[in-house]
This record gives C-alpha cells, sequence and structure tokens, in this order.
C-alpha cells in the first residue's frame, strides 16, 4: 500500500501556483513602477479638493453653478447636459451601425464554421481576415482618434471612425467565436439532408448563435457610449468635453450631473438589456 | 403535400415572439437612420479636397522621419531610426504600460471577487442553498438580499464612468505618480469583474454547495471551501480577458500625464514629431497583439480545468 504523501509535498496544487504567478507579477508591477503607497494618500490640496468633489456628489447641480461671466442668452444648464448626451449617443449609434456591418462581414469569414464543408484552401484568407481583426483591435480608439486628427482635423466623423474601427475587430472575433461555439446538430442535419454550405451556415449555423450576438452587441453599444463620452477630451463635442470644462472651471456640482447623466444611461441599457436577454433564452 | 405546408405554417405562427425585441430592433434601426442623416456626423466633410489634402502633406512629408525626408529615404535608414526610439522611449513606455496594467487587473480581481460574493444572491440569502422545505422560518432574509442589490448597484456605478475620467479625477486628487492609471483602471474592472463573478457565483451547480451546507457549513464555510474552488476556473477566465483590455486601455490613459505609452505618444505630438508619434502608437499595437495572445494561451490552458 502506499504511503500518502506528507501535507506539505501535497499542497502545491495547479491552482496554487497560478494564483501564486499572477500575484508575483502583480508585486513585479508594483516595484517596476515605482511605487510607492504613501502617495495614495492625497496630500493637502489634494484633500481638500477630494472633500469638496465628494461632497458635491449629495448635491449636483441643476443651474449654472456661477452665472458671472455667461453670455446672454446662454441655454439652461440642463439643456447642455441633454445637448452633451445626445451628442454622445449619435456618436455611439453611428460608431455602433458601422461596426456592426463590419463586424458581422468580418465575423463569418473570420469563423471556422463558416469554411466547413468546403476547400481547404480558403483556410489561408480565414487567417488573413483573423489577422486583420487582430490589427484592428489592437490600436486604441482614442489612439485612431488621434491619427485622424493630426492628419484630417477635427471632424465629427474621425470620432465615428475612430471609434467603429476598433469595435469591428471586437465584435467579429467574438462573433467569429460565438458561431463556432453554436450547436452544431441542425447544421449537420441540414447538410445531410443535401443543403449547400451556404445554406447550411445561414440557416442550421447562423440563427443558434443569434441571441448571444444580440446580447453582446447591446453591451458593446454600452461600451460605445463610453467611449463617445471619453472622446469629448480631444475636443468632440460629447459629454466628455463639458465634463472636463466644469472640471477645470472648479465646478464639481456640474461634473457630478454630468456622470449622473452618463450613469443614468448605463442603468437604463442595463435593463433594458437583462429584459431582452430573458426574452431570447424563453 | 398541402396538408404538410398547413401544419409549418401553424408552426411558424406559434413560434414564441416578442413585442420587446421587435421594438428595440425597429428603434435600433431607425435611430442610426437619424443618426447618419440628421446630425452633424458626416464622411463629405471627413474627405473633403482640403483635408485630403492636409492628408497628402502628412503622408509624403510629416509622417517621415526628418532624417528621412526626400532623396535620404532608405529601408536601413528607417530601421536604425525605429531601434533609436525604441531604445530612446519605446521601451520604457511599453513596460510602463505593461506593470500598469497588469497591477490594475490584480487589484480589480481581488476587489471583484469580493463585489461577486457579497452579490450573488444565492449566496446572500438567510440560508444559503438549504432547500425551503427544511428551513422553519425561511422568509426571515436578514437583510442580506439587500446587500446583494446594493452591491450589484455598486458594480454599475464603477463600471459606468469610463477608466479616462475616473484617471483624469484622480490624478488631480492624487498628483502624478502611477497611481491614478492603475486605480481608475481597477476601479472600473473590479465594477466588470464583479458582475461577472455574482453571476459566475449563481450558475455553479447547486447539490455540493447544498451538501456543505446541510452539513452544517457556516456561509464563509460553503465560499472558502465549495464555492472559492468551483468559481476559479471561471473566473481566471475572464480575468484574463479582462486583462487583455486593460493592456489596450493602460496605453492611452498616459495621453493625461501618466508615464505610460500614451505619455509619450502625446508628447511627440507637442513636438510635431509624427514619425515619433505614428512608430509609437504601433508599438502600443504590438503589445496588444502581445497580451492578446499571451491571454487566448492561457484561457485555452485553463478550459481544460484547472
Amino acid at each position: 500500500m502506499a504511503k500518502p504523501l506528507p501535507l506539505a509535498q501535497r499542497l502545491p496544487t495547479r491552482r496554487v501556483r497560478i494564483l501564486t504567478g499572477i500575484f508575483l507579477a502583480a508585486l513585479l508591477a508594483f516595484f517596476g513602477l515605482d511605487l510607492n503607497l504613501g502617495d495614495l494618500i492625497p496630500r493637502d490640496s489634494g484633500f481638500r479638493l477630494v472633500l469638496e468633489f465628494f461632497g458635491a456628489a449629495f448635491t449636483p447641480a441643476f443651474t449654472y453653478q456661477s452665472s458671472t461671466g455667461l453670455p446672454e442668452g446662454t441655454s439652461p444648464f440642463l439643456f447642455k447636459v441633454g445637448r452633451g448626451l445626445w451628442t454622445t449617443l449619435t456618436y455611439a449609434i453611428a460608431a455602433m451601425s458601422l461596426s456592426l456591418i463590419g463586424g458581422m462581414a468580418l465575423g463569418l469569414l473570420a469563423s471556422a464554421s463558416f469554411w466547413e464543408r468546403r476547400h481547404p484552401l480558403w483556410a489561408v484568407l480565414r487567417w488573413a481576415v483573423r489577422l486583420l481583426i487582430a490589427a484592428m483591435r489592437s490600436v486604441h480608439e482614442l489612439l485612431l482618434a488621434l491619427v485622424f486628427l493630426a492628419t484630417l482635423g477635427i471632424t465629427p466623423a474621425a470620432a465615428v471612425l475612430a471609434i467603429a474601427i476598433p469595435y469591428s475587430g471586437t465584435l467579429a472575433k467574438v462573433f467569429s467565436e460565438m458561431l463556432d461555439e453554436s450547436p452544431r446538430e441542425a447544421a449537420d442535419a441540414l447538410s445531410y439532408l443535401g443543403a449547400n454550405p451556404l445554406q447550411v451556415f445561414l440557416i442550421g449555423r447562423l440563427p443558434r448563435a443569434f441571441p448571444d450576438i444580440a446580447a453582446y452587441s447591446f453591451y458593446r453599444f454600452e461600451c460605445a457610449v463610453r467611449s463617445s463620452a471619453v472622446m469629448g477630451f480631444f475636443g468632440f463635442t460629447t459629454i466628455g468635453l463639458y465634463l472636463r470644462q466644469s472640471f477645470e472651471n472648479l465646478h464639481y456640482r456640474e461634473v457630478w450631473s454630468y456622470l449622473y447623466a452618463l450613469i443614468i444611461v448605463v442603468l437604463i441599457l442595463e435593463v433594458w438589456s437583462s429584459q431582452l436577454r430573458r426574452r431570447f433564452v424563453a | 403535400m398541402s396538408d404538410r405546408y398547413a401544419q409549418v405554417e401553424v408552426l411558424h405562427r406559434a413560434r414564441p415572439r416578442s413585442r420587446l425585441i421587435r421594438w428595440s430592433a425597429l428603434l435600433a434601426i431607425a435611430c442610426s437612420a437619424l443618426v447618419w442623416f440628421a446630425s452633424e456626423i458626416s464622411f463629405a466633410d471627413m474627405f473633403s479636397t482640403k483635408r485630403l489634402g492636409h492628408l497628402d502633406r502628412f503622408i509624403t512629408n510629416d509622417m517621415l522621419p526628418s532624417k528621412l525626408r526626400g532623396e535620404s529615404f532608405s529601408w536601413g535608414g528607417l530601421g536604425d531610426w525605429c531601434a533609436e526610439q525604441f531604445q530612446l522611449n519605446g521601451a520604457r513606455a511599453m513596460f510602463a504600460t505593461l506593470c500598469i496594467s497588469v497591477l490594475a487587473i490584480v487589484l480589480a480581481a481581488v476587489a471583484g471577487a469580493m463585489l461577486g460574493a457579497f452579490g450573488a444572491r444565492n449566496l446572500m440569502s438567510a440560508h444559503p442553498f438549504l432547500p425551503h422545505a427544511t428551513v422553519g422560518h425561511g422568509d426571515c432574509s436578514h437583510g442580506l438580499d439587500r446587500v446583494a442589490q446594493f452591491t450589484r448597484f455598486v458594480c454599475i456605478l464603477l463600471r459606468a464612468v469610463p477608466e479616462y475620467i475616473w484617471a483624469y479625477l484622480l490624478l488631480a486628487m492624487l498628483g502624478t505618480s502611477a497611481w491614478p492609471a492603475v486605480l481608475a483602471l481597477a476601479i472600473h474592472n473590479a465594477g466588470i469583474l464583479g458582475r461577472l463573478a455574482g453571476e459566475t457565483i449563481e450558475n455553479l451547480p447547486s447539490q455540493p454547495l447544498r451538501a456543505l451546507s446541510m452539513t452544517g457549513g457556516t456561509r464563509r464555510d460553503v465560499a472558502v471551501v465549495g464555492i472559492f474552488p468551483m468559481a476559479l476556473g471561471r473566473y481566471l477566465l475572464y480575468f484574463f480577458y479582462r486583462f487583455e483590455t486593460c493592456v489596450r486601455e493602460a496605453t492611452v490613459l498616459g495621453m493625461l500625464g501618466v508615464v505610460s505609452l500614451g505619455y509619450f505618444v502625446i508628447e511627440a505630438r507637442a513636438h510635431g514629431q509624427y514619425s515619433t508619434m505614428l512608430f509609437l502608437i504601433f508599438l502600443g499595437g504590438m503589445l496588444v497583439m502581445l497580451a492578446d495572445v499571451v491571454s487566448d494561451i492561457a484561457r485555452r490552458w485553463l478550459q481544460k480545468g484547472i
């Protein structure tokens, strides 16, 4: 009969090793960045700012925080919030409608299930598309926006395109994975009945993945709203621009109004998407 | 034959339908149409002659390193220039970006695990995992469901604000160090991972957890002995998936003034060194692709079970 190993030798399981590795990496990163735990505590002016800023959270502004220096005929504050929000949403919707088309097309071409039952040489095209997708995803939308600003100057379409390129890549990657993971029984049955590869894919495979695809698209739309809000930091007229201006003018209550507006939009999208998902699953 | 078609017709009409889905789809299409035809977004303006002229000058002149403009361009020269730029700032920027994202994602994962445990409705009930029949007065929930509700709400709050805005606000409070970037990424991702962890816990098979509970395990015992090992694999999948987005996000947070890739990109732009700017953006892309591959390998490895 084999003697059981002493406890100390049995302990480092695979799980323990993974977790240790992760925490060691974090420790290395901590020292690599020359970080100092003391810097986490805000000092004098920073501390006052923290108090003032978080104090303002309970009293978000509904009108301009100071009326001095406002030009005659300025529209009311809430109107400004609404306009910022609307621009943010228009950028997000435009970017998302582009990326859904691009993501769907590239996602089909990148999925293994689309090329099933076809000549193996098509795999070359599939890998080329996958490489293209990886490249599209690799550059952040803000960096792309910066490149567009340098080459074409500021124009709303540049922000939309900057968001749409990496988002198409991400959607394409996830769509292709979802298509490949969808149940394949129906597709096989169609294939045995003599359907051609395109019919098999469009009727047997695609509809099974559709609920997942719709749910993920909805989540990406939420991300697009955030990305387009941040575009405001580069001069586009989304909510980020107004938020930054208010913060620089020390109007923290206005900053909180913008933050709450953004949070409410995300909350609405969250409730909406969970309701949709429930309908899809049922 | 016609009889069978009639049957198909009946089945088709009896298919599950939802008004919400239909209206949502309609609304999506209507909104897209509205945005493309009745807003300031116009590709005609983006590619107007004036802007294309600008683009032309950029490609033929601004884009090239000043040493290599005109006659003296050679691929070898470009290679030397790239190596020089990489040594100057590129390597440092990539290293800082990687460190920021690693530290941030680990902090986020720890916080997210906590948020997930407190947000899971099956764990946060008066008698976790016990069937109602065995519990005498099961409707007294100690307000724990409220805790779960609140935790979920906090998760949404954390992730509703973009990383970039978190970093911008934190930078003003903490001053310049890498902390604002690390914390901003950690806060946003803790919200996302917290929600994913909560869902993971709620979807765990309940029999082993019930067994632990019925043999006298407290809520903490069940969490440590049952939930932790069972949920870890899936949670790590999400961890690596978020890690790759973290690296992507970390490249840009530097634009606010923290030392990551974005900082050097902004610097180069301010000095009109567009060639350096493009090269650094390219390096960022390489880093993200590398993180992508690492995360892909890790997830594939994890899917075999841990």
